[in-house]
């Protein structure tokens, strides 16, 4: 230790390579696909040094992958706890939620800004970190290494519950960061979309404003589905996996989940409800329900025929497993679900635009998963569709499994 | 004492990016004030109310950056927020709100602190600064609302204020006959005007709704209360002040003249720190710059004692 008087500085030459990671907390995708993009980097500049500043879901993906936690870690607020109290029943209007976070995101940006300028960081990557880039572009004096900048979706959409009001206010959002990065194309040294161009919706920015499509091919790079895991072996295993997890030949599994999210109690609820008539009409049917930590599985009060479960770990070996998932329209999931070549049937939460449009749009791409409208779905329909997709052969498009290597390529000559 | 209701509803309020470690109520005569404190660390920082239109929310960008190093105290206005809404005009004079926060900082076992100041709260700053140098290590004043301006007639002013104005169009909604009768939309004027910058949707929501939780009454009792109203008197005054200053102001702030901030600089001897084309709240609209310039501010302030 020194004292608090000393200066260090290392003669430039002399440091190493050093980035300085912020993974987005919201939704549980992020922090898996960032690892990954981590590993590919190392590859290739070995002598690469990470930080982290990251907090909780993602801070439990890097502690199991020894991944280095930078002390400031601890001074950052908390975006999931934020997101989860603006969420109600199968409800979460995300760009509100964003738009309600600003006190988090400065606090948050301040305490990035501390970090960065007490390391001698060559390279910030940020996977939807918001706090960073927008504040670099309302102070680009104050950026001071390479920046990457990675994002699944581009363009806030509206929601028909939100009115004039909210195409107003998502179109205003849309226009200040169009404006940021042509008047500011020094602060993202790399722009990258997880994704391919077809990707992105057909949709517009705003009155006025580019086509979302247009302006994202002339301003991002393109890395294709980063999954961070490889789904081959589970896809070819899968005999022996469901031999594993006790699921018979003659069985036909469901798994209905809705990760750790506390508003999926009413989803839940309604899939049980759906059971006896599911159970007409599929032979073998046998529903898993994963409650996840956060909703008591007795709560449920379940048909005792239907097995509820609290935590699984390692869930994704069930869902590569499954005959048929039903879930929530988070990216993470169902993209899972798309890769590892399962039927799903997937909810978007209400008044989530990312989830009813941008993902809605890749999932349409891939031809992977049936949509299902929450409010438009009783039980006896979605009984009826579980039936109808659990036997359909699947004819979608394979998912790219060179992402995260791609991304790192495209973020490797900033360092 | 009795208070009177709140004009309309406040959406729940979003998370805090920090939650206070000690609230509570000054008891005053006539009045219940309310403070937060959060954080720990030399030299505690004092965010002043602002006037009664808002409350200590103001400072929502600066709160929890700050508590990461030192002490941070907030009150609200009286009229505003979880403090009382007297219903006397005499309890919204500008010496009220000076002992307020004397009795905020007592209660919060503070001896000394920086106070930071946002436009109208430039009265009690002043106040504070030169009948308390004692507990006052520094000022910092955002657009300060100061009767700085040679044209400005207090007398003429309240005249107009009270009696019903021509027309409900611009600056004519500053008026307590349109409060009356059209307080949200004297709402959303006076905050458009406040921030001028682009893409401030949120902040100017933020506003209105913070406005929305006090009355047209409670306000217009805070207008037409004493305050440092005198040119000379301000002015005087703001030559008196010898703790270090910051002036931060906005060149496009439609609120209060940029011109009166540098005065102000210039007659404390302080530094004043120019916001071309800002509006008049840049602690909400450039809250990074007026974080960092509070930051050097007080650093300084450490290698000077």
């Amino acid at each position: 230790m020194t004292g608090p008087s000393t200066i260090t500085w290392t003669r430039a030459l002399r440091r190493p390579r050093r980035a300085l990671y912020i993974s987005s907390p919201i939704g549980l995708g992020h922090a898996q696909r960032d690892v990954s993009i981590a590993a590919e980097l190392r590859k290739l500049q070995p002598d690469l040094e990470i930080d982290w500043l990251a907090q909780h879901p993602v801070t439990a993906v890097l502690e199991a992958h020894g991944e280095r936690l930078h002390p400031r870690s601890a001074e950052l607020a908390s975006e999931s706890a934020h997101i989860a109290a603006e969420s109600s029943e199968h409800d979460l209007n995300c760009f509100q939620a964003i738009r309600r976070m600003d006190e988090i995101l400065i606090n948050n940006f301040m305490v990035f800004h501390d970090a960065v300028s007490e390391g001698d960081y060559d390279l910030v990557v940020a996977d939807e970190a918001w706090d960073i880039d927008y504040y670099w572009h309302e102070n680009p004096e104050l950026k001071r290494t390479a920046f990457a900048w990675m994002t699944d979706f581009v363009g806030w959409l509206p929601m028909p519950a939100g009115g004039e009001r909210e195409a107003f206010l998502t179109a205003d959002y849309n226009a200040e960061m169009i404006e940021h990065v042509e008047r500011f194309p020094r602060i993202r040294d790399r722009a990258i979309f997880v994704g391919e161009p077809d990707d992105i919706v057909p949709d517009s920015f705003g009155p006025g404003l580019p086509a979302i499509r247009d302006w994202t091919e002339r301003h991002y790079d393109f890395s294709g589905y980063i999954t961070g895991f490889d789904p081959a072996p589970l896809i070819e295993g899968r005999e022996e996996l469901r031999r594993e997890l006790g699921f018979e030949p003659d069985q036909r599994v469901v798994v209905v989940t809705v990760g750790g999210s506390g508003v999926g109690e009413a989803l839940l609820r309604r899939v049980i409800a759906s059971y006896p008539e599911a159970k007409r009409r599929v032979n073998g049917l046998r529903m898993i329900v994963v409650a996840g930590p956060r909703i008591d599985p007795a709560s449920l009060g379940a048909n005792p025929e239907i097995e509820v479960l609290a935590f699984v770990p390692n869930l994704y070996r069930r869902l590569a497993a499954c005959d048929l998932a039903v879930v929530q329209g988070g990216l993470t999931t169902t993209m899972e679900l798309a890769a590892g070549r399962r039927p799903f049937l997937y909810f978007p939460l209400r008044n989530h635009f990312e989830q009813n449009r941008h993902v809605r749009h890749r999932l349409n791409r891939y031809g992977a998963g049936r949509y299902m409208d929450y409010d438009a779905s009783p039980p006896e329909v979605i009984a009826e569709a579980i039936a109808a997709e659990i036997d359909r052969p699947i004819d979608s498009r394979p998912v790219e499994t060179d992402g995260a290597a791609r991304a790192a390529a495209l973020i490797a000559p900033l360092l | 004492m009795t208070a009177s209701e709140p004009a309309g509803p406040a959406v729940h309020e979003q998370s805090r990016a920090r939650y206070p470690d000690q609230a509570g109520f000054v008891e005053r005569p006539g009045a219940r004030v309310f403070y937060e404190v959060y954080g720990s660390g030399e030299p505690a920082i004092l965010f002043l109310p602002t006037w009664t239109l808002v409350h200590s929310r103001i400072w929502k960008m600066q709160i929890p950056d700050f508590a990461r190093r030192h002490k941070v105290i907030t009150f609200d206005p009286r009229g505003n927020g979880r403090s009382d809404r007297p219903t006397d005009v005499a309890a919204y004079a500008e010496t009220e709100f000076e002992a307020d926060a004397l009795a905020v900082l007592d209660a919060t076992g503070t001896d000394r602190a920086v106070i930071v100041s946002l436009s109208m709260g430039a009265h009690r700053a002043l106040l504070l600064a030169t009948e308390h140098p004692e507990r006052v290590e520094g000022a910092i004043f955002v657009a300060p609302s100061l009767p700085f301006n040679a044209s400005y007639d207090r007398k003429k002013a309240l005249k107009a204020f009270l009696a019903p104005a021509p027309n409900d169009e611009g600056w004519n909604k500053y008026n307590a006959t349109y409060w009356r009768r059209a307080y949200p939309d004297f709402l959303e004027f006076f905050f458009g005007q406040g921030f001028s910058e682009a893409h401030s949707t949120k902040p100017r929501e933020d506003a209105v709704s913070w406005g929305r939780e006090t009355d047209p009454e409670t306000l217009i009792r805070s207008t037409v209360r004493d305050g440092l109203n005198n040119r000379e008197a301000a002015l005087e005054r703001a030559s008196r002040v010898h703790c270090p200053v910051l002036v931060i102001h906005g060149t496009d702030d439609d609120i209060r003249d940029h011109a009166d901030g540098a005065e102000l600089a210039r007659l404390t001897g302080g530094q004043f720190l120019s916001i071309e084309r800002g509006g008049h709240f840049p602690n909400v609209r450039d809250p990074v710059l007026v974080n960092l310039a509070i930051r050097d501010f007080v650093r300084r302030l450490g290698d000077e004692s």
